[in-house]
């Protein structure tokens, strides 16, 4: 999952090819590479790719801040879900 | 074709050729705004609405006189986009209108008090066809206008005919980022922001650089299959430049975030042109909604077509346009080149006419 992710920030949303290589612990959010539209993008890649719709609730800097966060909040977002439609069945 | 700095900036020496200039100091033209914004207009917005406007633009003819200041950089900045198109009595003719139409802006905010019908039954809104129909597809809808004529306003009232509307914009009274005091800022919210607020179904969400959050929490609301409204046309700010685009505007190019199209291209919710624009009586407006405009191909390329729209718009009322206030609002969109650049320009064209003298001779 990490490497998705972070193949996807290299490739599509890193504009300043200092920062690259980008590490998984790299901040997203000092480092300007997450700003408001990068963010719109992101969260449409993790739709698409993981079937994550990201909440407003969700919008905090602990879960974005890198990409160790973001596949934390996709492992707890997936996990929550699952034990969701556990219950539902 | 543009006109140069040469042609707008009086020679030393050259006295005003307008025989109303009044100026009056700042101080005391502060004082009289802060009155009228706290008291006067209020207090018009209560009157039937002929007199209310008309006095609006009587106080706009006494701005548009008491400050020179203000007065001669619009002009300026009317001659400097436009051009040739624009004579020099006709640029100040418009400078009158700018002034007459913030004055009504302000009348058209203090009648959205309580329902909103005192300025509802003014003004008339066309086009709700093509947002019901926009809705219906279930992807929400982006209104995108361009900071022409009341356009807070009429927000508020398409929200208050029973559309579910928020807004995302920055408020002029927290320019700079940080840099206004809580008292002035207090008091913009107080007249201003909550009046039109009021008539919103979320709260405004202000896209300030750091809020990285914005653009993600306005496609929930499109998700929500609601209205969100959206200018297309902010001067960018210095650490929105990297993503800015640049497009044909104006008979120049201009400098834009591309918002609007990343909003759309990543929800599918479609986006519908507004145009907003007062009739000749001051008091009646008409808010004009455009069937969608395509959003697909390039960023560019889909820009474009929202600029062209407000660029039809602008020509059609310019006086209308809000940007004409001020020149770094237009330096930074790119219209007008900054003070070193009009400098090098202004001497590229005196060694152009120069050159021209001596081989002419």
């Amino acid at each position: 999952m990490e490497t998705i992710v972070n193949d996807y920030l290299t490739r599509e949303l890193v504009q300043d090819v200092a920062l690259l290589p980008l590490g998984d612990a790299t901040s997203l959010l000092e480092t300007g590479i997450l700003h408001s539209l990068s963010m719109l993008r992101l969260a449409v890649f993790l739709r698409e790719r993981f079937g994550v719709t990201v909440e407003d609730a969700d919008l905090i800097p602990e879960n974005f801040d890198s990409v160790d966060a973001i596949c934390a909040y996709l492992r707890a977002r997936v996990g929550r879900e699952a034990s969701h439609a556990g219950v539902r069945d | 074709m543009r006109a140069s700095v040469t042609e707008t900036v009086p020679a030393v020496g050259q006295r005003s050729r307008r025989p109303w200039s009044i100026p009056v100091p700042g101080v005391l033209r502060a004082a009289e705004a802060i009155a009228f914004w706290l008291v006067t207009a209020p207090f018009l917005a209560l009157l039937p609405a002929g007199i209310g406007y008309r006095a609006a633009c009587w106080r706009g003819d006494w701005t548009f006189r008491s400050d020179p200041g203000k007065r001669d950089e619009i002009t300026n900045n009317l001659r400097l986009v436009l051009g040739e198109e624009l004579g020099g009595q006709e640029a100040e003719r418009m400078t009158r209108e700018v002034f007459r139409q913030r004055n009504c802006w302000i009348i058209d905010v203090m009648r959205m008090r309580g329902n909103g019908r005192g300025l509802g039954k003014l003004v008339e809104i066309r086009g709700r066809e093509h947002l019901d129909a926009a809705l219906a597809g279930g992807k929400g809808a982006i209104l995108c206008s361009s900071h022409q004529g009341s356009f807070h306003s009429s927000f508020s009232l398409i929200h208050a005919s029973g559309y579910p509307v928020t807004s995302i914009g920055r408020w002029w009274w927290e320019f700079p980022p940080g840099g206004t005091s809580a008292v002035v800022r207090r008091m913009w919210e107080l007249v201003y922001g909550r009046r039109v607020d009021r008539h919103r179904h979320r709260p405004n969400m202000a896209p300030w650089p750091g809020r990285w959050q914005v653009a993600v929490r306005a496609a929930n609301v499109l998700r929500a299959n609601e209205v969100v409204t959206i200018c297309c046309d902010p001067p960018p700010l210095a650490e929105e430049l990297p993503r800015a685009v640049e497009v044909p505007f104006l008979g120049g190019s201009g400098r834009f975030v591309p918002g609007v199209v990343a909003l759309a291209q990543a929800t599918g919710a479609p986006v519908l042109m507004i145009s907003i624009r007062r009739l000749p009586d001051y008091r009646h407006q008409v808010v004009e909604i455009s069937p969608p405009v395509p959003m697909d191909g390039e960023t560019t390329v889909a820009f474009e077509r929202c600029a062209a729209a407000v660029e039809t718009v602008i020509r059609a009322h310019p006086a209308e346009w809000d940007i004409w206030y001020n020149l770094e609002d237009l330096i930074r969109m790119g219209l007008i080149p900054n003070a070193s650049q009009q400098a090098a320009t202004a001497g590229a064209r005196t060694d152009q006419e120069t050159e021209l003298q001596q081989s002419s001779r």
